[in-house]
């Protein structure tokens, strides 16, 4: 037996080889990027980017999973590392401080780019980054009770500047809690196993909205 | 045509969608001079600066952005479909 063993049945021998040989780029280590690393290690990808260049800070702790008090003032992807590595699964782990930029480079190998990203600016940086690549990107936000979700396929889909337009989220202070991030982030990674192994039914040109105050989904077909 | 909010708008307004019903076509300037009848101002309020759209929220005609068709002029008829709300910037 082995640790996947109860996640066989979903998935085809070809699927189960795709999210083996998968590599995700989490761009933000943050409340979404943290949930999203735990979730994709347990799927048992092969290899996980985490890129962020922020330090721990009290206020992450009620949503950043990954971190504890012993974590204040250390560079995020270390302590994410240190703390996913503690589990001994065997997805790669692979960090970088940085921040992202025009000038970033999305790894060769990158599959799937999950947005966990706390502000539109750096989103369309990174959007940018992927449609460069030619490598799919899923998209998320959440704002207290609240979530929006969408993939962009570089190519096949609109872009997210062609859906939001210019966002100016500068100056908006997020208030959340950890489990409406998880729920978002999950969701985030459900899509990307639908992306790797090439199943339908992804929300591709579709905006996923959420509102958990009232348990209301809503899927808007874009054009 | 029906106009949807989601989120924070959803919240403030209290409400989900309304229906009006149009005959011909109207601008979406002028829907958000209806709306604003029913709801105190509050959308040229939340959605407008200088006779413009602010940035911040987001109205989609059939899953299309105003911004990307003809803005506040684009014309909305009595089978279409509004969406109204602020993307969540969080992460």
């Amino acid at each position: 037996m082995d640790y996947l063993e109860r996640q066989k049945m979903l998935f085809t021998e070809e699927e189960a080889l795709k999210l083996k040989q998968a590599v995700v780029y989490i761009g933000g280590a943050g409340g979404l990027g943290t949930h999203q690393a735990l979730e994709l290690q347990r799927v048992g990808v092969k290899k996980i980017y985490l890129v962020d260049y922020d330090k721990v800070e009290l206020s992450n702790l009620n949503r950043q999973v990954l971190y504890g008090m012993d974590s204040i003032s250390e560079y995020k992807v270390d302590q994410a590392k240190k703390t996913l590595e503690s589990f001994n699964l065997p997805t790669i782990i692979e960090t970088k401080v940085e921040k992202i930029s025009k000038k970033s480079k999305i790894p060769t190998d990158v599959n799937v780019i999950l947005d966990a990203l706390d502000n539109f600016e750096t989103r369309y940086i990174l959007e940018q980054l992927a449609w460069k690549s030619n490598v799919p990107y899923i998209h998320a936000g959440v704002n207290q009770w609240y979530g929006q979700l969408t993939t962009i396929i570089p190519g096949r889909t609109l872009s997210l500047k062609d859906i939001f337009g210019e966002v100016d989220t500068t100056k908006e202070k997020v208030s959340t809690i950890s489990p409406v991030v998880s729920f978002m982030a999950s969701l985030q990674v459900i899509e990307a196993i639908k992306v790797i192994t090439g199943r339908k039914n992804t929300l591709d040109n579709k905006l996923l909205l959420i509102d958990l105050k009232d348990y209301s989904v809503e899927i808007i077909k874009l054009q | 045509m029906k106009i949807k909010f989601f989120s924070l708008i959803k919240f403030d307004l209290k409400k989900d969608e309304v229906d009006y019903q149009l005959s011909g076509s109207k601008s979406v300037k002028e829907i958000i001079k209806l709306l604003d009848r029913e709801f105190d101002n509050y959308f040229s309020r939340k959605l407008l600066k200088d006779g413009e759209i602010k940035s911040g929220t987001i109205i989609l005609l059939n899953g299309r952005n105003i911004r990307h068709l003809q803005g506040l002029d684009t014309l909305v008829e009595n089978k279409d479909e509004i969406t109204i709300f602020p993307p969540s910037g969080g992460g």
